[in-house]
């Protein structure tokens, strides 16, 4: 067998905040190229699993893997690989709100990269454009766009710099259905035109619906079930079932 | 017993907090030895935390100054030594006023602001954010920080320092009848080097104090607006403590010299 | 920045202030100091505590000040020089005393006007003169008049 590793796994991942569990020997992978949604409630674990992924927070036990290759954890030489091919749309979008807009797109560019600020301000206004927002905000200040721009403004900044895995955390919350529905759109836009892994944590039905190829749910700390998107109406999983018909009703 | 435990409990989460501290200055020092550095960082920082403290340090210095100068005066009086007044001033001003008073504000204003912003960044994610943008948020955001109010404090002093003495001087030329050049060369003549040196030093560290408190509570910052503010408030106040006890133990290592 | 002119404007007057003051200082502070007055030197067998600043008075009227302070490295006499008002010209055999006018510091060159017809030139010398008193010498021979050996003297 040479099938390639998976492009990211939780192997045996196990968190803990004082005494209470969060993840429990959790075992995951998200094949290259696929669009995997987390499903589940609220104080399930699953921003925590995209923070133990993005070495933010250190597992208690287990390893996270990326291309095959373990993740050491906060500030390791692998560690920074992964934040030079990620990208990651916070729920509340996390823009530096003492930066303009333009200055927020190209903060990797301008910090990290060493882009000229020139060369980099194009690369910006051209990432604002994908997400099709007018390059007239390029000079505004977060605080003065409303949520749904500032969740674009985000975007655009998770895919300035072309990444091979995106993180969307809570992409749609906060936001009405027609703007939600927006972002999504756009997600699913730049994705394709990526080409690439995707990890999405939402508890919003309609929205994992339109950016997955395959849904997990993940419950008590553990993966409960995993299919692709269309069997999530069909499964007769209970804890699923609960889920899904919670949100329908 | 159940005493003994809560001061067991209070003096090991008083080590705890001085251990996490020392840590992060050591943090702190380490990320400014190895780079990469971000002076665009370093020049806000200078012109937030040192140039707009002007006003509130001119402002305290000449009333202080002032006061000083009519206390010692009234006090010099009582056994009429009045004339010393402009030498005293001098000296309490560059040895000990100018840097504590330079400290302090800028322990209300800038710890403060620090903490404050820094928590709000902690708690909307930003410094998540900033880490997976590839860059390190101890180089971004404290570095920064500590080095400019470690530059900016001193310069503040002298300032203050100036401030303070021409405070004095304005009081006792125009109140007090003291002649205006005498007093300045009586300033002058007595005040020697080292005053306004020692006086320099302690601000230098005083600078690092004030950053190091607003950074740290910052950091740390958990809870949301609540956190945050708490955050402002036990930076403001750790800082304000400890501009006083290193004052009082670098002054008595000062006159030991 | 925005909305942030005003308290530029304050910073930079602020400084303004501190720096016109620092001038100042230079100015009059003596560093190299535009002299006012003409000098005149004194030499004295005590200054006590008499520093640059001091003020030089003939009749309590302030006439000038002490520029300097130095030891005359032959006689072991303290030379002190004065920087006097160009108005006031003293006759040549005027006398200069020290005094104090307090306990504590605040020490002054009294000066007595001479009688003679000719003035003091610019750079002379005043050669009448009585240095410090050395108050609390005066005062611990006030207190104990014979220092020891007197068995009755001791309590």
């Amino acid at each position: 067998m040479t099938r390639p590793p998976p492009k990211l796994e939780w192997r045996g991942v196990s968190k803990r905040f004082g005494a209470e569990p969060v993840l429990n020997r959790l075992n995951l992978t998200v094949p290259a190229g696929c669009s995997l949604v987390i499903i589940g409630g609220s104080g399930q674990g699953k921003s925590v699993m995209i923070k133990l992924a993005l070495g933010l927070i250190r597992p208690d036990a287990g390893k996270l893997l990326l291309d095959g290759k373990a993740l050491p954890g906060l500030g390791g030489r692998l560690q920074r690989r992964l934040y030079g091919k990620a990208g990651v749309l916070f729920q509340g979008a996390a823009l530096f709100d003492s930066l303009s807009v333009w200055e927020n797109v190209a903060f990797r560019l301008i910090n990290a990269d060493g882009v000229p600020r020139k060369t980099a301000r194009r690369r910006a206004l051209a990432a604002l454009e994908r997400v099709k927002l007018d390059p007239d905000i390029a000079e505004r200040f977060p605080s003065e766009l409303s949520g749904g721009m500032q969740k674009r403004v985000g975007l655009a900044r998770a895919i300035a710099a072309d990444p091979e895995i995106l993180f969307f955390d809570e992409p749609t919350t906060g936001l009405d259905p027609i703007t939600a529905a927006v972002i999504n759109d756009l997600i699913v836009d730049q994705v394709k035109r990526l080409g690439c892994t995707t990890l999405s944590i939402t508890h919003d039905l309609a929205s994992a619906r339109r950016i997955g190829d395959e849904i997990a749910m993940l419950h008590e700390g553990q993966i409960v079930w995993r299919g692709p998107a269309a069997d999530l109406d069909r499964t007769d999983h209970p804890q699923v079932r609960a889920f899904v018909d919670m949100q329908s009703a | 017993m159940r005493l003994v435990r809560a001061i067991g409990q209070v003096a090991l989460a008083v080590l705890n907090t001085v251990g996490a501290v020392s840590l992060f200055a050591l943090r702190g020092l380490a990320a400014l030895l190895t780079g990469p550095w971000f002076f665009g960082q370093l020049l806000r920082q200078l012109s937030a935390i040192g140039f707009f403290s002007l006003p509130v340090v001119g402002l305290t210095a000449v009333f202080t100054g002032a006061a000083l100068a009519l206390n010692i005066y009234v006090g010099g009086g009582r056994f009429n030594a009045e004339q010393i007044m402009p030498q005293i001033v001098a000296l309490g001003i560059t040895r000990e006023l100018g840097p504590v008073l330079a400290a302090l504000m800028l322990a209300g204003r800038v710890s403060a602001t620090i903490a404050a912003e820094i928590g709000a960044m902690r708690a909307t994610e930003q410094i998540d954010a900033m880490r997976t943008l590839s860059t390190d948020p101890f180089r971004y955001l404290v570095v920064p920080r500590l080095v400019a109010a470690v530059i900016a404090l001193p310069l503040l002093t002298v300032v203050a320092d100036t401030i303070g003495i021409a405070g004095g001087w304005l009081v006792a030329t125009r109140f007090l009848d003291f002649n205006a050049t005498v007093y300045v060369r009586n300033t002058v003549d007595f005040i020697e080097g080292w005053d306004v040196v020692s006086g320099l030093i302690k601000a230098t560290a005083f600078g690092f104090i004030v950053a190091l408190m607003g950074c740290y509570y910052g950091y740390t910052a958990s809870g949301g607006a609540r956190g945050v503010g708490r955050a402002s408030t036990h930076a403001v106040v750790a800082a304000a403590m400890l501009i006083f006890a290193s004052d009082y133990l670098m002054s008595f290592w000062f006159s030991r010299l | 920045m925005r909305g942030q002119w005003i308290e530029t404007l304050m910073g930079f007057v602020v400084l303004a202030l501190a720096a016109a003051f620092l001038i100042y200082v230079v100015r009059v502070g003596g560093f190299e100091g535009v002299r006012r007055g003409y000098e005149v030197s004194a030499r004295f067998g005590d200054v006590g505590s008499l520093a640059p600043g001091a003020t030089v008075s003939v009749a309590g009227v302030k006439i000038g000040t002490v520029s300097r302070v130095s030891l005359d490295p032959k006689t072991y006499l303290a030379q002190v020089d004065l920087a006097i008002d160009p108005e006031i010209k003293l006759p040549a055999d005027s006398s200069a005393k020290i005094t104090s006018d307090s306990l504590l510091g605040g020490v002054h060159v009294a000066v007595a006007a001479g009688g003679s017809p000719e003035d003091l030139k610019p750079g002379g010398e005043i050669e009448n003169t009585q240095g410090a008193v050395d108050l609390f010498g005066l005062i611990g021979q006030v207190v104990r008049p014979q220092p020891s050996g007197d068995p009755a003297n001791e309590d």
